[in-house]
């Protein structure tokens, strides 16, 4: 009970510290991986939102109503755990009295915390993948990155298509993401007549593929596909695939880990390597955006961290839109109102009701690039239906 | 493994023997009081929840305090928890078995399994069991990410139903935190009757001198599987209890990792009290919260109070609590 | 591709995997064997290993080899100083000095992070090619770790059985007190081989830098390994834990190739609880006393 009573106290004495800036604060959450190998995708997530705080007060704050706000990002580090990811989020709803949270990143802490979000109306923001983040039932649950069974279907087809491979190899981490992303991918390379000939799954801690691949390789494939792989493991399985002298396509249909295949694998081991590329990098704003990032977090830009910047810029617009900055029920209807939002992705919408029942899709296009040169080059421009 | 022994109570100095009795009362009824009423007086439902948190700690901790009281320590002391999450987690989403009765179930499920490991385990002895409850541990986790006909795999359990008592659900925190409370109390004081009978001798014996003990005609093994089997029953139960409070389930949620947390509390709070592994929890499951501000740092911080509280604090935080504990009552140094 | 490549390539694997935990067990089971610390940081020395490997060689471009040197040494100096400040005062309490070790690792790993950041860094390769004899193609990248490791291996050995220093350390690894009257200064040598255990370790993760990559959370792994060949072996048995790390790398690779991963996985596991109940002291440990 001590420590119980010191973290009461403690609190209190913060509380009352910071009560009189309170009333022109503006306090956004994020909940992401902050320790531990998703790290990398944290600051993906911390970094969207503390640009997008960054415009705003530079200007003097978000004005909403009349009032100016200084936006004030607050970051919890979840360990990619279900329960931890809990108690950071009760934190950031009862003691933080936050309503917008950028986060969580996995699929687990997102369905841990939905019921939680759900009954106290806080609009979350989420990367994880899974079919069940999205539903009639959670309202306050965004997605703005484009999960694997939408851009599966399109980007296998052209893929396929283009190369004209039917044995395909895969490797699949066996936790929910890479359950999720290979059924998905699955499904999308039998729809267009190529079939997975070998697949395998492996624990996360693995670091040596090598026995693996070689089991795969022993299949004759045409072309290995990466799914969604850790964005470090994607880079060893390259680099170990050609390592073992296979020559032939490697292809990523998964979130996007191109900053650390480059890296890992090297310049020589990634020619002939097609990626799934959230971002069109020719954009001068995707440019300018990268720029921002790398000066300031020191490290590649992952390509989902524009999508959290663009979601928050709808929040900020909705908020205006909806002349509240606490009624989190108005600020949704605002923000599932705006329609062709300008973004940093370019023009936005919310989709979704068909498969999930639920508008809270974010809808950009996305790309498939070639890695050449130690560089990705866009080959294809992609909807949620057809990529060309 | 072998450090002073915790205070005796039992001293026939009639001086201070009357304040003896009344203090340590007064002391339960305060903190009962305190306990009871403290979760009123807050609306922020934070706290509670950081509360919830802490008692279930403590009882992980203490059933991991019971085995190692026979001069055992476990390293796969969340395999247990997980194993008891999951019985009672899968038992309430397909057969629709009340949470209740699910708790029961997995404590004596899981009690029984350890009795039948434990058979089998501890013939190994000193850290070769240790090592062995380490192996056991992983081999659950890599059964509950694979089985997945059964366990749902990576993707874990979704929508598991709150407790509820003669149908009214202890769906809020604060309710839960009364549940917690009750089973905390519970624990600690059927632990305490234990350490105080025949078992608690016996155990005491074990772990002070195992070859005298063994020839001093006490059975061993009887007495290391007893304890091993509470003590994993227990968890069992506690970590069916918090399946039913989180209400959500996955290989991830009790590993390896929950398995050091549980000793850390233990050896911090102080190891041979029944009280160190409470106090263990009572200081470490709100510590990271106290540190979230120093984003980037603070694991390092907390690796450094860690380091501290061993380096100053050797016999546990238990230590600060019986000195001060000489000090008011005037006593001197028990032996 | 046929059997008998499949078979090569497996073994192989096997030797560069089983290099890997040889090193890392060896140095485990020494500290293990003289201090009776169970070391949770050791994963993160390698780590530390495998960064001054990588800033020596992509940076300052000399010799691996010299590389591999720095690497042992700087780091082996500050696990000599870990030892004396922060191990040391836990002498008498596995339990604490355990949980010390959890805390040093917190600590080591995530200022790396702060330090160096998350992001994985790839190293270049110090060899390049592969070698063919008939059908068969080996990477020089996997030799050359074959090799080193073997290297290394020898001259910890030869250390320990024809120096004083080394013969003085086995003696305490035997027991401390019959040591301690011979006249063997054991505060010397607690720091001393911890700091050549790290090393070891530090040289391992320097070893497989360019063969996987680098990043503060590569430890982990590694780690876990050495623990789970250090009780196949024997706890406080170096040559325990050569058998072991061998044999783990090989039937980690075999069963890998032959039935996949999972399998591989839980059979491992498996297979080292049942040496442990038939022989509790590990397959080349000794008894408790």
């Amino acid at each position: 009970m001590r420590g119980f009573l010191k973290v009461a106290l403690l609190s209190t004495a913060c509380a009352a510290l910071s009560f009189p800036a309170a009333a022109q604060t503006l306090k956004l959450g994020v909940l992401a991986t902050l320790s531990g190998a998703g790290t990398a995708w944290g600051i993906a997530m911390q970094g969207a939102a503390e640009l997008a705080a960054e415009d705003v007060n530079s200007k003097g704050g978000l004005e909403v109503g009349g009032k100016k706000y200084k936006v004030e990002v607050v970051a919890y580090d979840d360990h990619y755990k279900a329960a931890d990811a809990l108690t950071a989020f009760n934190r950031m709803v009862f003691d933080d009295n936050i309503k917008f949270v950028v986060g969580p990143l996995g699929s687990a802490p997102a369905l841990a915390l939905l019921p939680v979000s759900t009954e106290n109306k806080v609009i979350t923001m989420t990367m994880a993948f899974t079919p069940k983040a999205l539903s009639a039932d959670y309202k306050y649950s965004f997605r703005p990155v484009i999960p694997s069974d939408v851009f599966s279907d399109p980007q296998i087809k052209w893929v396929v298509q283009k190369l004209g491979a039917k044995r395909i190899g895969g490797l699949f981490p066996n936790d929910e993401s890479g359950q999720q992303v290979g059924a998905a991918n699955e499904a999308a390379y039998q729809a267009v007549g190529a079939k997975f000939v070998a697949k395998e799954f492996f624990e996360r801690e693995r670091v040596d593929f090598v026995p693996l691949l070689t089991r795969v390789l022993a299949q004759n494939i045409d072309a290995f596909e990466l799914n969604g792989n850790a964005p470090q493991t994607a880079g060893l399985l390259v680099k170990q695939l050609r390592e073992l002298g296979f020559k032939g396509p490697i292809i990523r249909t998964g979130g996007d880990a191109t900053a650390d295949i480059l890296k890992v694998a090297g310049k020589e081991a990634t020619e002939n390597v097609y990626v799934h590329q959230p971002i069109n990098t020719d954009a001068p704003a995707i440019q300018e955006y990268t720029r921002r990032f790398e000066a300031k977090y020191k490290m590649p830009l992952n390509a989902f961290s524009p999508f959290f910047y663009a979601n928050v810029q709808m929040v900020f617009a909705a908020m205006q839109k909806a002349g509240t900055v606490t009624d989190s029920d108005k600020v949704r209807e605002a923000m599932l109102g705006l329609k062709d939002f300008e973004t940093v992705l370019g023009k936005v919408n919310w989709i979704g009701e068909a498969q999930w029942k639920s508008n809270q899709q974010l809808d950009a296009p996305f790309y498939v690039a070639l890695l050449k040169g130690g560089a990705a080059q866009v080959v294809a421009k992609c909807t949620p239906k057809l990529c060309e | 493994m072998h450090g002073p022994r915790p205070p005796a109570i039992d001293q026939d100095e009639p001086r201070i023997a009357a304040r003896r009795r009344w203090l340590p009362a007064a002391v339960i009824v305060t903190l009962l009081a305190l306990a009871l009423i403290l979760p009123q007086l807050t609306t922020n439902q934070f706290y509670v929840h950081l509360a919830n948190l802490m008692l279930l700690n403590s009882i992980f901790a203490i059933s991991l305090g019971l085995i190692a009281s026979v001069g055992q320590i476990s390293l796969g002391h969340a395999a247990f928890v997980a194993a008891g999450a999951y019985i009672s987690a899968l038992a309430a989403l397909s057969f629709k078995l009340p949470p209740l009765l699910g708790i029961v179930l997995a404590g004596l499920v899981t009690g029984l399994a350890a009795v039948a490991l434990g058979k089998i385990l501890l013939r190994l002895r000193g850290v070769y069991f240790v090592l062995v409850t380490f192996l056991a541990g992983q081999v659950f986790t890599l059964v509950a990410l694979n089985w997945e006909s059964v366990t749902h795999g990576a993707n874990g359990l979704l929508g598991i139903p709150a407790i509820s008592i003669f149908g009214f659900p202890l769906s809020t925190r604060l309710r839960f935190y009364y549940f917690a409370l009750a089973a905390f109390i519970l624990v600690i004081t059927f632990v305490w009757a234990l350490m105080r009978s025949q078992y608690g001798r016996a155990f005491r014996s074990i772990a002070e001198n195992i070859r005298l003990a063994e020839s001093s005609g006490i059975d061993v093994s009887h007495y290391q599987i007893v304890a091993f089997a509470l003590g994993s029953g227990i968890a069992g139960a506690a970590g069916a209890a918090t399946v039913h409070y989180i209400r959500f389930l996955s290989p991830d949620s009790f590993t390896f990792n929950d398995s050091i947390a549980y000793i850390t509390m233990l050896v911090v709070g102080g190891r041979h009290t029944l009280i160190g592994g409470v106090l263990g929890a009572a200081f470490l499951t709100p510590l990271p919260e106290l540190l979230r501000g120093f984003v980037g740092a603070q694991h390092i911080i907390y690796g450094a109070i860690l380091l501290g509280v061993l380096l100053f604090i050797p016999n546990g935080l238990v230590s600060i609590g019986s000195s001060l504990w000489r000090k008011s009552s005037g006593t001197e140094e028990p032996k | 591709m046929d059997y008998s490549i499949l078979l090569a390539q497996a073994v192989l694997n096997g030797l560069v995997i089983g290099a890997m935990y040889m090193l890392m067990a060896v140095g485990f089971t020494l500290v293990f064997g003289i201090m009776r610390v169970v070391n949770f940081a050791h994963g993160e020395f390698y780590m530390l290993g495998a960064f001054t490997g990588f800033f020596t060689y992509v940076y300052w471009e000399i010799p691996f080899v010299v590389c591999l040197i720095i690497a042992a040494s700087t780091v082996g100096i500050l696990g000599m100083l870990v030892e004396r400040t922060l191990i040391q005062p836990f002498r008498a309490d596995e339990m604490s000095g355990m949980i010390a070790t959890l805390a040093i690792s917190v600590i080591i790993q995530n200022g790396a992070v702060l330090l160096w950041g998350p992001v994985p860094r790839a190293m270049p390769d110090i060899v390049t090619g592969t070698l063919a004899i008939g059908p068969f193609n080996f990477p020089w990248s996997r030799l050359v770790v074959i090799a080193a490791a073997a290297l290394i291996f020898a001259c910890f050995w030869l250390f320990m059985q024809r120096t004083r220093l080394g013969r003085a350390m086995r003696a305490v690894a035997q027991d401390t007190e019959t040591a301690l009257i011979q006249g063997i200064r054991v505060n010397y040598i607690y720091p001393l081989a911890f700091g050549m255990s790290v090393a070891l370790a530090a040289l391992a993760g320097a070893l497989m830098g360019p063969v996987f990559s680098v990043s503060p959370f590569v430890g982990a792994t590694p780690m876990l390994k050495a623990f789970v060949v250090v009780i196949l072996g024997g706890l406080g048995s170096v040559p325990g834990a050569v058998v072991g790390g061998l044999m783990l790398g090989m039937i980690e690779s075999f069963t890998a190739t032959a039935f996949g991963s999972l399998v591989s996985d839980i059979l491992q596991l498996l297979l080292v609880i049942l040496i442990l109940l038939v022989r509790p002291a590990g397959l080349l440990g000794q008894r408790e006393a």
